[in-house]
C-alpha cells in the first residue's frame, strides 16, 4: 500500500502549492472612450465641438456628455473623431473604421421638432455611404437630441440604409450617443 | 434490461475428467436484481454455436452439449438492452445471472464500478443502448428523457440540465468520479461531457449530495464507467448517426479487451454537423464540429487490489446563430420584429464564423480499491481537469480571430474513501476529500474579463451510516466543507489596480432518507437534507456584458451563503407486471438564495443606455411533481408516459424564478415485433412532447414574455439484423416529424429564431 501514498501525497503537495497569480491588465484595444463631432459652419469660424467621453469604459465613473448650440438656418460640415483615449499611445480609431469601411455605417437620427438634417459626405470601398463625414443644414430655431449610431457588420444594401434609415440596417451596435442641442 | 454482474455461485459435481466429447452442461437461473423475482422469457443465445433459448416460467435455463472452451453467451429481454458476457466452461457450471431494470425505475441501486451501494435516494438512470442510440445529442438533450429533467439551451447546439427546477452551479455533475470542473455559472456553457465515454448515466433526485459535495443543491448527474468485463476477446462497437437537420454525421468506435495483467477501453467519436434549419429558414451559423476519446485501463493488482486509470478528452467548436450576436437594447428589440433573424443565409453552410466557442476538457483519474476484508473497502482516487474555453465575437479589424473571453482551469482532487459492513446490514461509508481550482484568464483578449482570476481550496470530510433491512432501509448523513476563495479583481476605474479578495466559507450539509417496502410490488421512498451552498465567483465578481443579452452583469462581494431544505416523498406502484406507476413530489425553501435582479436605473455607455442586473438575495421556494406510468398490454405493445411540472417562487416579490421549466408531458407507445427470419427486436414508437406555457413570469422580468406551449409528434422504427454472430441495430428516427414552427422559453435565443424543424436520423450500430 505504500506505494500508493507516496505518489498521491506528492501530487498533494504539487497542487496544494499552487496560488492565483496576478492577472495581467488586459490592453483594451477595441475599446472606443471618445467621440468627437466636430461641426464647421461654411465660415469656417467658431465651429461647435460635441464630445462625449468615458474613459474607463462600461463601469466606473460616469460619462461626460456635452451638446451645442447651432445657428439657424446654417449649413455646416462635419466630422467624426473616434479614438481609445485609455490606450497609450492613443489609438485612432476613425481610422480602423475608414479601413473597414465597408463593414461600417454611421446613422443620425433627430428627435421630433430638432430642425437639423444629416447627409452623407463620405462613401465606403464599394461606393456606399459611411459617415465619418457629413454635412449638416440647420433649420429654424428649435431644440432636441440628435442621436449618432454606429454599426458593425449592417446590410448596406437594404432598403433605406443609404438615405440613412437605420430600421433595416441590422448589424450590432457599436456606438449609441445622443447629444442635446440647440438652434437658434 | 442489462446484466449488472454474473455470479459464478457454485460449481458442483465431481469434476469431470477433460474431454473433448462435448458433453459439458451449464445451468442457471435468470433473476431480476431489485426484486429477485425469476425472469422468464429472457433469451440466451451462445454466439460461438449459433445455439438460442429461452428461460422458462422459473426463469431457468439449461444449455447441454457444451464442448470445453470459451463462449460469449449473450443475455436479452423483449425491448430491453441485450449483453454478452462470457463464459470459460471446463466442466458443468450452474450461474445466476442478476438483469437490472434500468429505463423506467427508480432504481434503488446505483451500480460504481463493481461496488453495489445501497441508497434511500431517487435515482434514475438512462440505459447504456439508450446512451448509444440518442449520442448525436449531448448530455443535457439525453437526459431530457428522464421526467423532472429538462434543459437550459443556448441555440440547437449548447444545453445545460435543469433538475427540479435548478441548473448550473447548483446541480453536481460527476464525471467519472470527479467533479465536472469547467466554466458552469455560464448560461451559454453546457457541460464539456462525450455521452459516448459513458456506461451509465444516472440522475440522482437528491436533497443534498453528501458524497460528492461539489457545491451543489442536491441534485447530481453521474457519468460513469463500469469495470471492463472480464472478456479475453477483442470486442467492441461501431457507430455511425446521420441527422438530416444540419447535415451532421457522428461517427464512434468502441473497444475494449480484458487481460489478467490489463485490461483496456477505448473510444472515440467525431462529431460533424452544419446549419441546422427551422420549417422556414436555415440558422446560420449554427454548425458544430467535436472530437473526443477516451481512455480506461483497469488492473487487477491482487484479489484485494484493483486499479484503473482513466482519461478522457472532449474538444468541441461550435457556432452561435449570427443574428443573435447584439449590442444593445435598440438591437434587441430590432431582432423582436424579425420574421427571420438578421444574417440568414439562403443556403446551407458547414462553415464556423464568429460568434462562436472553442472548449476543450481534458480529464484524468486514477482509481484504486483496496479490500483488506471483505467487510471493508477503502478507495484512494486521484484526479485532474484542465479546461480551456474560448469564445471568439464579431470584432473589429481582424479581432474577430482573437478571443473576447479565454479562461484556463485547472482542477485537482484528491479523496480517501472507507466503506465498511458492520453486519446486520449496517453499513458506514466516510471520507476525506480535498480539491483545488485554480482559474486564470488570458490577457490577450484585449477585453476586461467577466470573471477574475481566483483560486479555491475546499477541504472536505462525509460520514454516511445506512440500515437495510429486507422491507426498509435507513439512511443518515453529514458533511462539512471548507471553502476558501481567492480572487484577483482588475478595477472598474483607472488607473486599473488589482484588489486581492480572499472569502472564507463552512459549507454543512446532513441528510436523512428512508426506505419502506410495504409490498413486492409497492414502496415509499423520503428524504429530507439540509445544505449550504456558498456563491461562486461570478456572484461575487462578474462584471461586464451579461452573455450577449443587452444588459450589463454585476457580481455582489457581499453575498452569504444560501441554504436549502429540501424534502422528497415517492412512490412505486406495481400493477400485475403490466402497469407501473412511479411518483415523487418535493418541496424546496432556499434561504438567501441567490439571482440577478434587474436595477431600475439604466447604465450610459457609448453603446447606449443598459439595463443592469446585479446578483443580489431573497429567500425563493420550489415545489413540483414527476410522474411516471407505463402499462404494458402484451409483450409486444406497451405505453409509456411523463409528467413533471415545478412552480417557483421568490418569496420577496412573490414572482417566479427565471428559467423555471414549465410543466411537460411526454408519452410514448411502443409496438414490438415478433422476431422474423433476421430481423429481430424490430419495434415501432410513436411519441409526442407537449410543453405548456411558462406563466409565472411577468414582463418586468424578460424583454419578451415566455412563448406559448406546444407539441412535438415523433417517429421511431428499429430492428436488430442478425446474419452472422455479430449483429447490426438499425433505426430511423423523425423528430418534429410535423415540421413545426415553436418557440422554446428555456433557449435563450427564443429572442432571435425558432427552433429547429423536422429532423430525420438514421442510426446503425455494428458490435463485434
Amino acid at each position: 500500500m505504500k506505494n500508493i501514498f507516496i505518489p498521491l501525497f506528492i501530487y498533494l503537495m504539487i497542487l496544494s502549492s499552487c496560488d492565483t497569480k496576478d492577472p495581467v491588465v488586459p490592453n483594451e484595444e477595441e475599446l472606443i472612450t471618445t467621440l468627437i463631432y466636430t461641426l464647421t459652419p461654411a465660415s469656417g469660424v467658431d465651429p461647435i465641438v460635441l464630445t462625449f467621453k468615458d474613459l474607463d469604459g462600461d463601469g466606473g465613473q460616469t460619462p461626460v456628455i456635452s451638446g451645442g448650440t447651432l445657428l439657424a438656418n446654417t449649413a455646416y460640415k462635419g466630422i467624426l473623431q473616434l479614438s481609445n483615449d485609455q490606450a497609450s499611445p492613443v489609438i485612432n480609431i476613425s481610422e480602423e473604421i475608414k479601413t473597414e469601411s465597408d463593414v461600417h455605417q454611421f446613422f443620425f437620427n433627430t428627435s421630433v421638432g430638432l430642425n437639423l438634417a444629416v447627409s452623407y459626405y463620405d462613401v465606403d470601398a464599394a461606393g456606399k455611404p459611411l459617415g465619418l463625414a457629413t454635412k449638416i443644414q440647420t433649420g429654424n430655431s428649435s431644440s432636441g437630441k440628435l442621436t449618432v449610431t454606429l454599426r458593425h457588420d449592417p446590410n448596406k444594401s437594404a432598403s433605406g440604409v443609404a438615405q440613412g434609415n437605420i430600421t433595416n440596417a441590422g448589424g450590432e451596435t457599436d456606438i449609441e450617443v445622443s447629444f442635446d442641442l440647440v438652434i437658434k | 434490461m442489462r446484466i449488472v454482474y454474473l455470479i459464478i455461485l457454485a460449481c458442483f459435481g465431481a469434476p469431470m475428467v477433460y474431454s473433448q466429447s462435448c458433453t459439458i452442461t451449464v445451468q442457471g437461473i435468470v433473476l431480476d436484481e431489485s426484486t429477485g423475482i425469476p425472469l422468464d422469457l429472457a433469451i440466451l443465445f451462445i454466439q460461438e454455436t449459433n445455439q438460442g433459448l429461452g428461460t422458462d416460467q422459473d426463469g431457468h435455463f439449461k444449455i447441454t452439449a457444451l464442448c470445453a472452451g470459451g463462449y460469449h453467451l449473450k443475455v436479452s429481454h423483449v425491448g430491453c438492452e441485450a449483453q454478452v458476457i462470457y463464459l470459460e466452461v471446463a466442466k458443468d457450471t450452474s450461474i445466476t445471472i442478476f438483469m437490472h431494470h434500468h429505463t423506467e425505475l427508480l432504481n434503488e441501486i446505483v451500480v460504481h464500478g463493481s461496488i453495489v451501494e445501497t441508497t434511500t435516494q431517487n435515482v434514475q438512470s438512462v440505459s447504456k443502448e439508450d446512451i448509444v442510440r440518442s449520442a448525436n445529442k449531448n448530455l443535457a438533450e439525453l437526459l431530457e428523457k428522464i421526467s423532472g429533467v429538462a434543459s437550459l439551451k443556448n441555440g440547437s447546439g449548447v444545453a445545460k440540465p435543469i433538475i427540479h427546477g435548478l441548473y448550473g452551479n447548483r446541480i453536481t455533475i460527476l464525471n467519472s468520479g470527479l467533479i465536472q470542473a469547467g466554466q458552469q455559472w455560464g448560461n451559454d456553457h453546457a457541460p464539456e461531457i462525450d455521452p459516448f465515454i459513458a456506461d451509465h448515466i444516472t440522475v440522482v433526485k437528491g436533497v443534498s449530495s453528501l458524497m460528492y459535495g461539489g457545491n451543489g443543491l442536491g441534485s447530481a448527474i453521474l457519468i460513469g464507467q463500469n469495470a471492463i468485463e472480464e472478456d479475453p476477446h477483442l470486442h467492441g462497437q461501431f457507430n455511425y448517426i446521420f441527422q438530416s437537420n444540419g447535415r451532421g454525421h457522428t461517427i464512434n468506435v468502441k473497444t475494449q479487451q480484458y487481460h489478467t495483467k490489463l485490461a483496456w477501453k477505448l473510444t472515440g467519436t467525431y462529431k460533424n454537423s452544419g446549419d441546422t434549419n427551422t420549417p422556414d429558414y436555415f440558422l446560420t451559423n449554427t454548425g458544430k464540429r467535436e472530437y473526443n476519446f477516451g481512455l480506461q485501463l483497469d488492473k487487477k493488482v491482487s484479489p484485494f487490489f484493483f486499479s484503473k486509470m482513466f482519461m478522457s478528452s472532449f474538444n468541441t467548436e461550435l457556432g452561435i446563430l449570427r443574428g443573435s450576436h447584439i449590442s444593445n437594447v435598440t438591437d434587441l428589440t430590432t431582432a423582436f420584429r424579425r420574421q427571420e433573424p438578421f444574417f440568414t443565409q439562403g443556403d446551407f453552410s458547414g462553415f464556423l464564423q464568429s460568434p462562436r466557442q472553442e472548449v476543450h476538457h481534458q480529464l484524468v483519474k486514477w482509481e484504486n480499491r483496496w479490500s483488506p476484508s471483505i467487510h471493508t473497502v477503502w478507495n484512494f482516487n486521484a484526479g485532474s481537469q484542465w479546461n480551456r474555453r474560448n469564445e471568439y465575437d464579431v470584432r473589429r479589424s481582424g479581432r474577430s480571430s482573437i478571443p473576447a473571453l479565454s479562461l484556463d482551469q485547472w482542477s485537482h482532487f484528491a479523496e480517501a474513501v472507507i466503506h465498511h459492513d458492520f453486519g446486520n446490514s449496517k453499513l458506514m461509508r466516510g471520507g476525506i476529500q480535498y480539491s483545488f481550482v485554480n482559474n486564470v484568464n488570458d490577457p490577450e483578449t484585449g477585453v476586461l474579463p467577466l470573471i477574475p482570476n481566483y483560486s479555491a481550496v475546499k477541504p472536505s470530510g462525509f460520514l454516511i451510516l445506512s440500515w437495510d433491512q429486507s422491507d426498509h432501509a435507513l439512511e443518515l448523513g453529514g458533511r462539512v466543507e471548507s471553502q476558501h476563495l481567492q480572487a484577483k479583481v482588475i478595477s472598474t476605474t483607472l488607473p486599473r489596480t488589482i484588489l486581492n479578495k480572499k472569502h472564507a466559507f463552512v459549507n454543512l450539509s446532513s441528510g436523512i432518507g428512508w426506505k419502506y417496502k410495504f409490498h413486492r410490488n409497492f414502496n415509499l421512498n423520503m428524504n429530507v437534507g439540509y445544505i449550504r451552498r456558498s456563491p461562486e465567483v461570478n456572484e461575487l465578481y462578474s462584471f461586464g456584458l451579461h452573455q450577449g443579452v443587452a444588459s450589463l452583469e454585476e457580481g455582489n462581494p457581499n453575498l452569504r451563503q444560501e441554504r436549502s431544505i429540501k424534502a422528497i416523498i415517492s412512490s412505486d406502484f406495481r400493477l400485475h407486471d403490466r402497469l407501473l406507476i412511479q411518483g415523487l413530489a418535493y418541496y424546496q425553501r432556499i434561504q438567501d438564495y441567490i439571482y440577478l435582479e434587474p436595477l431600475q436605473t439604466f447604465r450610459l455607455t457609448i453603446r447606449g443606455a443598459f439595463p443592469v442586473y446585479v446578483y443580489t438575495q431573497a429567500d425563493a421556494r420550489l415545489m413540483g411533481m414527476d410522474w411516471l406510468a407505463s402499462y404494458s398490454w402484451s409483450n409486444h405493445l406497451k405505453w409509456i408516459g411523463k409528467y413533471a411540472m415545478v412552480v417557483s417562487k421568490n418569496l420577496i416579490d412573490n414572482l417566479g424564478l427565471v428559467y423555471t421549466p414549465p410543466a411537460a408531458i411526454q408519452q410514448s407507445l411502443q409496438y414490438t415485433f415478433s422476431d422474423f427470419k433476421h430481423w429481430k427486436q424490430s419495434g415501432i414508437i410513436f411519441n409526442s412532447k407537449t410543453v405548456f406555457r411558462q406563466k409565472n413570469i411577468i414582463e418586468q422580468q424578460d424583454f419578451l414574455l415566455p412563448p406559448p406551449g406546444y407539441t412535438l409528434f415523433g417517429l421511431e422504427l428499429n430492428t436488430t439484423l442478425s446474419l452472422g454472430k455479430n449483429p447490426v441495430k438499425c433505426a430511423l428516427q423523425i423528430e418534429n416529424i410535423m415540421d413545426r414552427p415553436y418557440r422554446d422559453y428555456l433557449n435563450r435565443l427564443r429572442y432571435f429564431a425558432d427552433e429547429v424543424g423536422r429532423n430525420v436520423a438514421i442510426k446503425v450500430n455494428y458490435s463485434f
